[in-house]
């Protein structure tokens, strides 16, 4: 019986220990490039144990001073919060999870696109492990539309701040298109990526991760001001200091690994292991760009291996115009859908369809398979 | 067969540049006669830039910059760091006239000082001005030129803008008569201004369903449109006497019922950030096709979310003769930002300008000499 007791303490207590720590949910890397093409969906079953408070942790690297996060609903693809659409990345970036968002990634996971970064992993801390200090309390101060409120700060404020921090402002009265500026004692920007930053009812969290912040915040006037806030369409309230005193964890065991990224060799279009799976959501767009110096009698050469076979699905691959209207590409009025049984596809370019893979590029799309590899071959 | 008609596209380019000095001065004529500014009362100045520019039309392309957002010669300057020579056209915008320091204490510039503009026409450069015209947003702070029902969305109707005693006519005409207020100091300055108002109208209205204009003065579809157009520039060309604006209409293509009016555009102009070679061949032959008395540009241009803009060589070898390309400025890049011009980098202004065909500030003021 005391065993028995024994037994269930440990699990009891190795279970917190386990939800306490910091939980890789999702391994890189990812590539987000240019253009806001990229993206990885998280998928639902990763935050099941995630609650209202905790924060998701995006690491990044490879990070081009322009880029930004964007947190997205799989419903939609609309961002889960207005302040989270296009997020400035200038080291891990912080989302915490309110009530609303909560709802949506238990349900249908969440997309993380934008533009210009690489995702290392992906972790979730529990609201337990986060400490919020309030370490100023006002006077508030609300920021008109016209962007000419600010409230200057005292370099004492940020004195016990430390790396990995986040200095939270906290505001209330938040209109649509409210937005955050910092600024330093000479009223320059304290940090590019929070010049007009969209803000939420959670307010904003400007993450600490550089020793360069450190030292910008104890770079003060006379005065002893260091920062000053301005922004628009909010009140300024207060500040806090927000630590996490999670420790890594080491299982990785349930965490989602992103797929491997590979490096095309001349001629590939595409190699990767891309999943079109039997509810027909799955496309791959590709540009007019790789195909402008194509000639006729050129072929494109779509390799795959077919998904574990479902009763009544007919693993199928079509090939379309990459427009709005998704014609099919050999100009047919309705779509030509190919069957698969595992073998190569070759489709081979007449005039008809050079023209439309110059002008649009092309969206494979369809059913029951993974695509590996697309190859343009040269008729030369 | 593709190939063949490659070759078969130089055997006629070399036909057609490749024959005596005579013939070509005979054909640039005869193309300088066939373009004619819809302005019979246009400023000599005027006249001289749009013959130019009908003279060079189909021989060469005239390099060209959008402004740093608004009032100032930076993008200009950017080329002349990578290349060691000014791109020929600077096009600046009426964007921000809301901020001009003559009408706001609190602005921060200042169009009524054209010092910029002055310094580049005399240097030899094209002056162009486009506007992204502003109007009160629906929450009646903001300012924006997105038209829809959200509160920073603007529902401001363009049928109304020249309707005495409407909301919309009241707002509109101060701004109309700011803006005209300083092109007429380029007109006595003697600086043509190539004008290219209310540019993509019809917005992505025949890209898939569901597309729509992307900004007010095409909210309400093309008759209104085009009526717009019309009153504009009769508001501008009788009424306020500006005779040194050379007007270009932008196409979205498949979209030639928006056009205004053979009597009221000089120029089409196409804007395209997917611009490669293939697609602006296809629709610089059917914007000709469309408009055959007009000489066609590529108003805006650079690479876009998803492609990278072709070289300037390759969209040149693909049979595109635009008269004017004009790459987009890069707001990061010219803040600090941003260490790579994100629509057209060093190499590709350097490819640029490599080509024989490629006209130069410094070779645009000995043709407006």
């Amino acid at each position: 019986m005391n065993r028995f007791l024994l037994g269930i303490m440990l699990i009891v207590l190795s279970w917190d220990t386990l939800s306490a720590s910091e939980r890789t949910i999702l391994i890189g890397p990812k590539t987000i490039g240019p253009g806001w093409k990229d993206n990885i969906l998280i998928q639902p079953e990763q935050f099941k144990n995630t609650g209202v408070g905790d924060m998701l942790t995006v690491y990044t690297i490879e990070v081009k001073r322009t880029a930004q996060m964007a947190f997205q609903d799989p419903k939609d693809w609309q961002a889960v919060s207005p302040e989270y659409g296009a997020v400035s990345v200038q080291g891990p970036v912080k989302m915490k999870i309110t009530e609303d968002i909560l709802s949506r990634i238990k349900e249908r996971g969440l997309i993380l696109g934008g533009h210009d970064y690489k995702i290392t992993n992906v972790t979730l801390i529990p609201a337990a492990e986060i400490v919020e200090t309030i370490v100023y309390k006002g006077p508030s101060l609300q920021m008109k539309d016209d962007w000419s409120a600010s409230q200057p700060i005292n370099k004492k404020v940020f004195k016990d701040v430390q790396l990995g921090d986040g200095i939270k402002f906290i505001v209330s009265k938040v209109q649509p298109g409210a937005a955050i500026k910092l600024m330093d004692m000479t009223w320059n920007l304290l940090d590019p990526a929070v010049n007009g930053a969209a803000l939420g009812e959670d307010g904003f969290t400007w993450t600490i991760s550089e020793q360069s912040q450190l030292i910008k915040l104890q770079l003060a006037a006379s005065d002893g001001i260091c920062m000053r806030v301005s922004g628009k369409g909010y009140k300024f309230e207060k500040i806090a200091i927000v630590r996490c005193t999670a420790e890594p964890d080491e299982d990785l065991s349930t965490a989602q690994r992103a797929p491997k990224e590979y490096k095309l060799q001349p001629g590939e279009l595409f190699r990767g292991e891309k999943v079109f799976p039997n509810d027909w959501s799955g496309n791959l767009r590709l540009t007019a760009e790789p195909f402008q110096d194509c000639t006729p009698n050129d072929v494109l050469v779509v390799s795959y291996k077919l998904l574990p076979k479902q009763e009544g699905v007919w693993p199928k691959i079509s090939f379309r115009e990459n427009t709005g209207k998704w014609q099919d590409i050999s100009g047919a009025e309705e779509p030509v859908w190919m069957d698969l049984n595992g073998t190569d596809i070759v489709l081979p370019f007449d005039e008809t369809i050079l023209d439309k893979l110059m002008t649009y590029g092309l969206v494979i799309t369809g059913l029951g398979f993974e695509l590996t590899r697309i190859e343009l071959i040269s008729a030369q | 067969m593709y190939k063949m008609n490659g070759l078969l596209l130089f055997i006629s380019l070399f036909s057609m540049f490749g024959c005596s000095n005579n013939e070509t001065v005979a054909e640039q004529s005869e193309m300088a006669q066939t373009y004619q500014l819809v302005n019979p009362n246009a400023t000599a100045e005027t006249k001289k830039v749009f013959n130019v520019l009908a003279e060079l039309y189909g021989n060469k392309i005239i390099s060209g910059v959008t402004a740093h957002i608004d009032w100032n010669n930076k993008e200009t300057e950017n080329v002349y760091k990578w290349t060691g020579r000014y791109p020929a056209f600077n096009q600046y915008d009426f964007m921000n006239i809301h901020a001009s320091k003559d009408v706001n204490p609190k602005g921060w510039l200042d169009y009524s000082d054209d010092t910029c503009v002055r310094e580049w026409w005399n240097a030899g450069g094209l002056v162009g001005a486009m506007w992204h015209w502003q109007v009160p947003a629906n929450n009646g702070t903001d300012k924006t030129s997105s038209p829809g029902t959200k509160p920073t969305e603007t529902s401001f109707d363009p049928s109304k803008v020249f309707q005495s005693g409407t909301e919309e006519n009241k707002i509109a005409m101060p701004q109309l008569e700011q803006v005209c207020g300083y092109l007429k100091k380029l007109q006595k300055a003697g600086i043509p201004v190539i004008w290219r108002p209310f540019h993509e109208a019809a917005g992505n209205t025949y890209e898939f369903e569901g597309g729509k204009a992307w900004f007010w003065w095409g909210a309400k579809g093309p008759e209104v449109y085009k009526q717009l157009w019309r009153d504009f520039y009769d508001y501008m060309v009788n009424q306020q006497g500006l005779n040194n604006l050379i007007w270009v209409w932008t196409a979205q293509t498949k979209d030639n019922v928006w056009y205004p009016g053979d009597d009221v555009v000089d120029i089409v102009g196409r804007d395209s950030y997917t611009a490669l070679q293939y697609p602006l061949s296809k629709e610089f032959k059917q914007l000709s096709a469309d408009y055959p008395t007009k000489m066609i540009t590529l108003s805006e241009c650079g690479n876009g979310d998803e492609v990278k803009m072709s070289q300037l060589s390759r969209i040149w070898e693909q049979g595109s003769r635009w008269s004017w390309f004009m790459t987009w400025y890069d707001y990061d890049y010219n803040e600090g930002n941003s260490d790579e011009h994100k629509f057209a980098d060093e190499q590709w202004w350097k490819n640029a300008f490599a080509q024989p065909y490629v006209v130069t500030r410094e070779q645009m003021k000995e043709l407006l000499k």
